[in-house]
């Protein structure tokens, strides 16, 4: 990293200054030559993407009131559905509200640009980049509970305290940006995602991959700020006397955590400064912040955080998470299909959009992997609550990939006449890591921690695949 | 990892093949190789096993199979294995390309190729083996340690370092045993006594230590981490959960030095004890640590199921130091355990009803409060009844503004007519408009207290076995909707016996078979995790894998000698702490030398001892003592130091955190309430456990949040503004010693003058050596 050279320098000096104390026979290159957790390191094989920002739809969007058209699904509308489809199947609320009845979109299906992709008319700016980005209609997860399911698109398991996907790539791939975190984490809707801050856990990974949140308001990190009573300048005197004294004892006792020590108090300070800097969005032009629909730049929406995300990438940051939650649209009073499904496409449209375009203006999109999508899909079935919804449905979902080497406009995966099974072209989660890694240079093999006996990683113990078909 | 297993194989080879004639031993050094590279597809599990051979045993691995075997003992050119080792056919060679090992190194098939020579002799893996004889063989005078650690640097070339000085000591063994720095007049005291008699004097500081109070928090800690101990439910509501009761049981126990074993039996099958004490089932406490699901539409038996999972997993490491998790899908792939088996331990694990119980502190005179209770609610319902005119007309004369404050929980009851309302509501109403010295209000708050007392008091989560057991079966994939074959209780057949007289076999009986002395586990398991906590490192280096994939002992003697030495101390883990630390291993000095640094860069062989970070909770700990703020208060209901803005926001539901007031505000780490979805930052940043699952040795990271929190955490500002006030009374070289313990030098005062002295304080709090035990 580049904080290395003057402190290498600066220990240098300390060294001859000191010679003969201590470990002073030591080579100084022993003390100070060690990989940084951080250091960026070589892919397995040449990548064709070096970042990615997955937009999480925390709860679960209907595919099929966005992406997927299934006219027999109108025609059927109210009519139970075959129970060839549902026998021996479970679903979450089975005791109390799940139907089994058809349930037809209110919202109208169109076919957009080269492609010819289906995108509903709920999402006009999506439809206007549908050639940009490769959809797969027949993803499966293997848990239909938030949480569990949540985990599972994460970490590749419903188990709690696994690593999280980001933190197998920076893991992998360190980081390339010396003044933010390798891996972070965004937030927009009401309420955090269920499951919480172990969705970007680092599980048996150090801590030093785990999910850094970037906060709304407050300090965007949890402590950035100097205390109030301190200025920039005791807190730089601080940070050089901590360096200094650190210094004397690494040479005194030759541990190199020491090295490691006062390399991660300069990029803490660092910090201080780049991440402010980072989330004050006043310095983008107005035709940005129009095309993202911001209308506020101390907003804490979806949109702001997408440029946000934009802005990280720029940075170097390797792996950005954006959750927008209330995606749960049972029928109850507050996320049914008829109000509040309209204002959440609303809430993410535009600036889906805008992210893939303005990547793409400025020549970000070929590295970086925009993924959309959430923790499962919904039921072909109506739910039944104060209002009408779907149920959680995990046997085939949309998610669209954009950038990185996917090959736009490209429709993956066919599901039966209701949308409810893939009959051809299955994409499970595993299936969906193996390719974000491959993309990455990793092979979802080779990416392993060993702990508690096991050789852990990404994709589990069952063969995962790379869907070569949605690579350019 | 990998490359320091492979530097200790090395240092064995080198040393070994050097020295003639060489007796290859199969566990020492055939067994790594062939457990890394052919155990996946030939080893136990016959569902991944290839071509249909098998390498783990002698018979497998020599059967004939249409004329070829894999290995013809004394014969290279007849054994399948190495001549499918060195080919040159890329199509031939093993380990295959699609398995991703790189093929044989030379170092590797020399000890192949010398092993099938010298008859392709098999042992059991060494951690199913009994206990050592051999280590009976060590001189009678030192301390068996040094001698077991000096023989294998010597023939390593290397000597061990000298002792670390006495001032460097005491902090270490003092953070070490009670995970508190040493006050400045312990350390002069100490000093001065070492000049004296260095012996002496470290024997009567390790003997103080070890009886205080504080060893039990901080051993304490150290095994809430394996009990994968919390504060709350977990998932995604993560409702807090009062579990306390079992903390402080831990702590109490472990400073009275209960056997290891007895220690053992309480949590596993506490309540399954011939007139079980109250203590006895709130230790059972420790498999209630499991999470609770409260999101809606589950289905509550796929989480109960998924608690016991974890039930069998962690005995499975904490206690015997195997992955016997891995069975519960398929065959263990490594380690001789069918999914049977772990579905025998299951229906151990799958019998229990998972109630909360109350519980009263010793002081409290239940039977005498029950009476007391009774005759307050009569009084104070006759009382009352007297007063309804009274209580109507302060209603009627209530100021519409005064209604608007009322509590909710008055507006309630004030609702209700007055001849509906109950006696709660009433003791509601009542203390809102009486005067303190009013007899009924007297009452009222008496009422309220024995109410407290005895019906809302602490309740804690325990075991209690259902009177008819539930019925186990295997599942198929871990899938608890696929249930195979039923199976009954029963322990795998590659360990020691499993006998019982009990026709119905209940977690008793698996906690009585845990700590037999037969069993070859346990012993060396826990003596190798308290070993971990004083090195940095365990023996056996995968302290929670000791079957085929984990490392070998890096001194295999010694680990059994311990392991000897702690079953003849009948279980004393006091007596193992002092054997260790009193050891010259301990006490050497920790800086590195050069010769070290080109030899045993990691440390392995102990030429020195090793620096290392503290534990979070003793990060804080370390700092509320060094600033003078820290209150010993042992025990009790979990505490709410201060929090950065917006922490609680993180997960699905936002948790009230109201922050303790008085000396609860600097209390230990060990008592911060800890949310699972949401722990305290000041914690996970230093690598706490948040109590998913058993974590039986914490990472140490070393990142910029850790310097973000020691320099801008509320928290910690605050002690940095104490400390500011002792540089200001007694100077900074004062400041410097509390958390340090040592004087600083010149160059060393001269940087902290160049400061104004809070910014000295923050510079103090914030040194790497600060937080590390040296």
């Amino acid at each position: 990293m580049n904080a290395m050279n003057p402190l290498l320098h600066q220990t240098r000096r300390h060294f001859f200054s000191r010679c003969g104390v201590g470990v002073g026979s030591m080579a100084l290159s022993q003390l100070m030559a060690r990989e940084d957790a951080l250091t960026p390191r070589k892919p397995h094989f040449p990548a064709k993407a070096k970042n990615v920002i997955f937009l999480f739809m925390a709860g679960g969007p209907s595919q099929l009131d966005m992406f997927v058209h299934k006219p027999e699904l109108q025609k059927r509308n109210g009519q139970p559905i075959p129970e060839s489809f549902t026998k021996g199947k479970r679903f979450a609320f089975m005791d109390s509200s799940h139907r089994t009845n058809l349930l037809a979109t209110r919202f109208a299906f169109r076919q957009h640009g080269q492609s010819g992709a289906w995108v509903n008319d709920l999402l006009p700016h999506t439809a206007s980049i549908a050639d940009e980005l490769a959809f797969v209609h027949t993803c499966k997860t293997d848990l239909f509970n938030h949480a569990p399911a949540k985990f599972y698109m994460n970490t590749g398991s419903g188990l709690f305290g696994r690593p999280s996907m980001g933190a197998w790539v920076t893991y992998g791939l360190g980081s390339e940006c010396d003044d933010l975190p390798g891996f972070v984490v965004l937030q927009s809707g009401p309420r955090g995602p269920r499951g919480g801050a172990v969705l970007w856990s680092s599980g048996v990974l150090p801590t030093t991959y785990q999910g850094v949140p970037l906060r709304n308001s407050g300090d965007p990190i949890v402590n950035l700020s100097s205390p109030k009573d301190i200025d920039a300048k005791q807190q730089r005197q601080v940070v050089n006397a901590v360096r200094e004294l650190n210094l004397k004892r690494l040479v005194e006792t030759g541990d190199q955590e020491i090295s490691t020590r006062i390399n991660a108090y300069e990029m803490a300070y660092r910090m201080q400064t780049s991440a402010p800097e980072l989330m004050d969005i006043q310095g983008e032009s107005k035709a940005t912040l129009d095309l993202y629909g911001i209308k506020d730049s101390k907003e804490t929406t979806f949109a702001r955080n997408c440029l946000l995300a934009r802005r990280l990438v720029e940075r170097g940051v390797r792996f950005v998470q954006l959750y927008d939650t209330n995606w749960d649209h049972h029928g109850g009073v507050t996320e049914n299909l008829e109000k509040h499904m309209p204002l959440k496409c609303a809430d993410i449209d535009r600036s889906c959009a805008a992210l893939v375009r303005d990547l793409k203006q400025r020549g970000l999109l070929d590295d970086t992997i925009v993924v959309w999508g959430g923790e499962f899909g919904r039921t072909p079935m109506g739910e039944v609550r104060e209002s009408t919804g779907r149920n959680h449905h995990i046997d085939a979902f949309t998610m669209w990939f954009a950038g990185g080497g996917f090959k736009p406009g490209v429709q993956y995966g066919e599901t039966d006449e209701f949308g409810f099974g893939a009959v051809e072209n299955q994409a499970h989660v595993h299936d969906i890591h193996a390719t974000l890694l491959h993309q990455l240079g990793i092979d979802h093999e080779k990416l392993t921690f060993r702990s508690q006996g096991l050789d852990f990683r990404l994709t589990g113990v069952d063969p995962a695949k790379v869907l070569k078909d949605i690579l350019a | 990892m990998n490359r320091s297993i492979l530097f200790i194989l090395t240092l064995v080879i080198t040393a070994s093949l050097h020295a003639a004639p060489v007796k290859i031993e199969f566990n020492r050094d055939v067994r790594p190789i062939l457990s890394e590279n052919c155990f996946a597809c030939h080893g136990f599990d016959p569902k991944h096993r290839e071509a249909d051979l098998r390498l783990d045993t002698f018979e497998g691995a020599t059967e004939d199979r249409d004329g070829s075997r894999g290995i013809v003992p004394g014969d290279l050119a007849k054994s399948d294995v190495w001549q499918r080792i060195i080919t040159e056919d890329k199509d031939d060679l093993m380990p295959p390309e699609k398995s991703h090992k790189p093929p044989l190194n030379a170092k590797q098939r020399e000890i192949l190729k010398a092993w099938i020579e010298q008859g392709a002799t098999y042992q059991r893996h060494w951690s199913f083996e009994p206990l050592m004889k051999s280590t009976a063989l060590h001189p009678p005078t030192a301390n068996p340690i040094d001698y077991y650690i000096a023989k294998k640097l010597e023939q390593n070339g290397l000597s061990p370092s000298t002792a670390a000085d006495a001032t460097t000591l005491i902090r270490r063994v003092s953070l070490d045993l009670t995970g508190l720095p040493p006050t400045p007049s312990e350390v002069d005291a100490f000093v001065k006594a070492s000049a004296k008699n260095a012996d002496a004097a470290y024997r009567a500081l390790v003997d103080r230590l070890l009886k205080s109070p504080h060893y039990g928090e901080r051993w304490g800690r150290w095994w809430l981490d394996q009990a994968r101990y919390a504060d709350s439910n977990g998932y995604s509501i993560d409702a807090p959960r009062q579990i306390w009761k079992f903390r402080d049981w831990v702590v109490n126990a472990l400073n009275k030095n209960m056997p290891f074993d007895e220690f053992t039996i309480e949590q596993l099958a506490g309540d399954l004890l011939p007139n079980a004490k109250e203590s006895q089932i709130i230790a059972t406490g420790f498999h209630r640590n499991t999470q609770i699901n409260q999101e809606g539409g589950i289905d509550k038996e796929q989480f109960r199921i998924d608690s016991v999972f974890d039930r069998v997993a962690t005995t499975g490491s904490v206690w015997l130091g195997l992955s016997i998790g891995c069975a519960q899908c398929h065959d263990h792939k490594f380690d001789p355990i069918e999914q049977k088996e772990y579905y025998r331990m299951f229906a151990f694990l799958n019998n229990q009803d998972e109630p909360e119980m109350k519980v009263f502190d010793p002081k409290v005179d239940v039977k005498a409060l029950t009476a007391e209770f009774k005759d307050v609610t009569k009084r104070l319902t006759t009382l009352i009844t007297d007063r309804y005119a009274e209580e109507t007309a302060w209603e009627k004369d209530m100021a519409p503004d005064f209604r608007a404050k009322l509590s909710a929980e008055v507006k309630k009851a004030v609702a209700k007519p007055v001849a509906k309302r109950s006696l709660a509501d009433n003791v509601v109403i009542f203390s809102v408009f009486t005067q303190p010295s009013d007899p009924l209000r007297i009452l009222n708050d008496r009422y309220k207290e024995l109410d407290t007392l005895l019906n809302k008091g602490t309740t804690t989560m325990v075991l209690k076995e259902l009177p008819k057991p539930r019925k186990t079966t295997v599942f198929i994939k871990g899938d608890f909707t696929r249930p195979a074959d039923e199976v009954t209780p029963g322990t795998p057949k590659v360990l020691h016996a499993f006998e019982t007289t009990n026709p119905q076999p209940n977690r008793l009986d698996l906690a009585k078979w845990i700590v037999s002395p037969q069993n070859p586990l346990t012993a060396r398991v826990i003596v190798n995790r308290v070993w971990q906590q004083y090195f940095g490192r365990g023996i056996v280096e995968t302290e929670n894998d000791f079957g085929s994939q984990g490392t070998l002992p890096s001194h295999p003697e010694l680990l059994d000698w311990l392991a000897k030495e702690f079953l003849a101390k009948k279980w004393s883990l006091k007596q193992l702490h002092r054997l260790i630390v009193t050891s010259h291993t301990y006490r050497q000095s920790s800086a590195n030398r050069p010769e070290l640094i080109e030899k045993d860069p990691n440390n392995y062989l102990l030429a020195r001892q090793t620096r290392l970070r503290l534990d979070a909770e003793i990060v804080r700990d370390v700092c509320l003592t060094a600033s003078g703020l820290l209150s010993p208060k042992i025990g009790g209901p979990p505490v709410y130091p201060p929090i950065p803005d917006g922490v609680m926001g993180q997960g699905q539901v936002k948790r009230v955190w109201t922050v303790s007031k008085g000396e609860d505000k600097y209390r230990r780490g060990l008592y911060t309430f800890v949310y699972r979805a949401s722990p305290p930052p000041e914690l996970t940043v230093f690598d706490a456990p948040e109590g998913f699952n058993s974590c039986t040795r914490r990472i140490r990271s070393n990142t910029p949040l850790q310097a973000l929190t020691l320099m801008n955490d509320p928290g910690f500002y605050e002690f940095a503004g104490a400390l500011e006030q002792i540089i200001k009374k007694e100077g900074l070289a004062a400041a410097f010693k509390r958390c340090t313990a040592r004087a600083p030098k010149p160059e060393e005062l001269a940087v902290l003058k160049k400061l104004d002295s809070l910014n000295a304080a923050r510079t103090l709090l914030n040194l790497d050596e600060t937080v590390t035990r040296e």
